[in-house]
Order: C-alpha cells, then structure tokens, then sequence
C-alpha cells in the first residue's frame, strides 16, 4: 500500500503559493518522510521556472501534478500583522484529490500547515476511509476564536478542518469527496439548509457538511486528526533559525504583542506572507 | 510605583510564556504517546499499561480484544510485543517530557524560555 502526502496551490498576484507549497513539502517530507505531490496548475509552475524555483519543486515533489486554473469564486481578506489585503480565492477543488492523489492512503494538507514531527504517521494506521481535522487551537488561547471557528454556522453543526484530511481509495472516500463537490457546486443552496453564510466559499464547511450527511445527519463517533495548533493572521512570524519559528502573537488583537515558538508541535501559519518573507534563507537551501 | 508595575508586568509576560510552553511540552507529549495499532488509535497512559500487564499476568497474550481510544475493539495478536512496543513509547515520551520541563524550569526570563 502507498502513502503519500498532498498539496494543493494556486499562485495569485499577493501570495506566492508556490514558494509556501515547497516550505510545506520540506517539513512534511522531513518528518514524515513519506513522498508529497502537488497539484497545481500551468501559471503557477510558470511562474516557480520564472523564478528558479521549479528545479527545487522538482527535487522535492515525487510528482507534479497539473489541473486547470480554479475558476475564480470571491476575494478574501488576509492580514499581514496588522496591514490587510485582498487576494482571490481559488483553492476550491480539493474535491479533486480522491481522483487526483496518486497514494493509497493520503494526507491532504494546506500549504501553510508546516509539519514538525512525525505524530501524523500513526493515523496512517487507522481504518477509516476519511478522517478530518477535529478543530483548530489558537497558539495563544483559544478566548481569540470565534464561535464560526468552531461551528459552521449559528444554529448548525460542528467545524471540522480540512487544513488536514487523510484519506484512502476505498468507495466511501469516493462518495464523500463527490459529495464535497455536490456542496461546492450548490453552496448556495446548502447554505440554505445548513444556515451557514454562502459569501464565501470555505473548503471546511463543505468538508464539514459533507461528513455530516454521510453520518446519517448526526453526530458520530469517528476518530479525527489532531486539533490543529494554529496562529493568526494577525500574528507575525517574527523569525526562522535553528528549525524554530518565532511568533509575535496579537494578544488581544489590537496589537499588543507576546513572543512564542515552536519547534517540535505541527503549526497552521495563517500569516502567509510573513511565513514567506521569513523562511526565504530556507528555501534558498532546498 | 512605576518600576514596580514594569517589573510585575515583565513577570507577568515571563509568567504567561512558560506556562504556553509548558502547555506546549505537554501537548507534544499527548501526541507523541498517540499510538496507532491495527486499525484503531490508542492512548499509552498508565491505564492501559496497568490493564495490558494484568492481561499478561492472566496469561491472556495472543489474540486478545482492547478497546481502543474510541471504544473501537482492536485485536491484539501478540499482546507480549505491543506491551513492549507501548513501555518503549511511554517511557522515551515521559523521559523527554521530564528533560524538556526541567530545563524550562531553570529558565528566568522570556528571551531564555525562547532560547530553548
């Protein structure tokens, strides 16, 4: 049986999804070592070989592999600390990665989930043909997530994350990943049944949907992936030495800072540009 | 009254980041005794370390049913193998929990908790 891990990325004019895809892929690879794919499309990989990073893309990836460009749903506000900006959203087919992984049993990951042990290798081990992230936890408490953090709406069902999501080729999986796309085609739709907000598009809440339907509508007992430690994208990575990332995390969000790192506990990075501006020297080494 | 405020809210900064890395250790230590096994997901703590040596002390070591993290039942062929696979994990864990910790402890300052 093959295992492998997965990374989606689609280049856009703000953040260098590309760059982030290769620093996700050294740590993963690192630590788990399993080999890692990629999916991307043909503008990102012209823009890693205008860049000189598509010989790095190829040492790193056990395959590239190419999908059409996503077609364009809504912008969303991204924070660099405390400056803002808008970026289009185009990470919308993971549906896909049942078709597209060419592992027996994969992990899913974002490209800004950097992996720092080796824990995720004993999930590998369980029968069950889609495990989810179970929910998110802040770096600094968890006082600073919101209720929509943790449900997907309101009145409706838990958040489960799709930052990680293992899964197998067995039929199930093939049926949940279908029913991940019937969402993503009818979002407006399902938002009305499930009453969540249908203006922008969220990987986790299709996700999150579309395990919920598959558990006959209830709440069921299934294993998850761990709940994934995550920093804002308020906070700053502040630095990158020594395999240790140095965090200035917003307190209160209002800009009062408090200085932390990691170096051995998986990290979700929201803060993409600083995660790229401080890891450059890493890449030049890859 | 001024200085004495800065250094109460320096200790309070030190305070908050050794107990974030103490949660921290902890947490890697929850991880790191998460013990994937045939199909099921078990937690090594002192439980399941207790009840496994029962077992054996019953001479009950090969295709032996436990209940899982999850209530799953899990067989277990040689029980014998995965109470040494389990001491091994618990005791490389607690063992670096403990080193982990004791250095933190002997940290004094924010910048030194960092450091480490």
């Amino acid at each position: 049986m093959t295992e492998g891990i997965l990374i989606y990325c689609f280049n856009n004019t703000e953040v260098d999804y590309a760059k982030m895809s290769l620093i996700s892929a050294y740590f993963a690879g690192k630590n788990l070592k399993k080999p890692i794919s990629l999916v991307t499309d043909q503008s990102t990989i012209d823009w890693m070989i205008t860049s000189d990073l598509y010989s790095k893309a190829e040492r790193l990836f056990d395959k590239i592999i190419l999908q059409e460009r996503p077609r364009y749903t809504n912008n969303r506000i991204l924070h660099n600390g405390p400056a803002k900006y808008t970026v289009p959203f185009l990470n919308n087919t993971r549906y896909s990665a049942y078709e597209l992984s060419p592992y027996d049993k994969t992990l899913l990951i974002d490209s800004d989930f950097i992996i720092l042990n080796d824990n995720l290798n004993e999930y590998f081990k369980i029968q069950q043909p889609v495990i989810l992230g179970e929910s998110i936890q802040d770096i600094y408490d968890d006082k600073r997530l919101g209720y929509l953090d943790k449900f997907i709406s309101e009145t409706s069902i838990k958040m489960r994350w799709a930052t990680t999501v293992l899964f197998d080729k067995s039929e199930e999986s093939e049926i949940f990943f279908d029913l991940v796309k019937t969402v993503y085609e009818n979002y407006n739709t399902f938002s009305s049944i499930f009453r969540f907000s249908p203006l922008q598009y969220r990987n986790d809440v299709s996700f999150s949907v579309a395990e919920h339907i598959m558990n006959g509508f209830i709440p069921a007992s299934r294993y998850y992936l761990p709940s994934i430690l995550t920093t804002l994208d308020r906070d700053i990575l502040h630095s990158f030495e020594n395999n240790k990332f140095t965090f200035l995390i917003d307190e209160n969000l209002q800009e009062n800072y408090f200085l932390t790192a990691i170096s051995t506990q998986n990290i979700h990075i929201m803060n993409k540009k600083s995660l790229i501006d401080r890891t450059d020297k890493l890449l030049d080494t890859l | 009254m001024n200085n004495s405020y800065e250094k109460a809210l320096e200790f309070a900064n030190y305070q908050y980041t050794l107990s974030l890395k103490q949660k921290q250790l902890r947490e890697q230590n929850e991880a790191r005794l998460t013990y994937g096994y045939n199909g099921g997901l078990f937690k090594i703590d002192q439980t399941l370390i207790n009840f496994v040596e029962f077992l054996i002390s019953k001479n009950r070591v090969t295709d032996t049913i436990l209940l899982d993290s999850h209530d799953r039942p899990v067989l277990i062929e040689d029980l014998t193998e995965f109470q040494s696979e389990i001491l091994d994990r618990y005791f490389s864990s607690v063992n670096e929990y403990f080193e982990e910790h004791q250095k933190i402890k002997k940290q004094r300052s924010v910048e030194k908790l960092l450091d480490d």
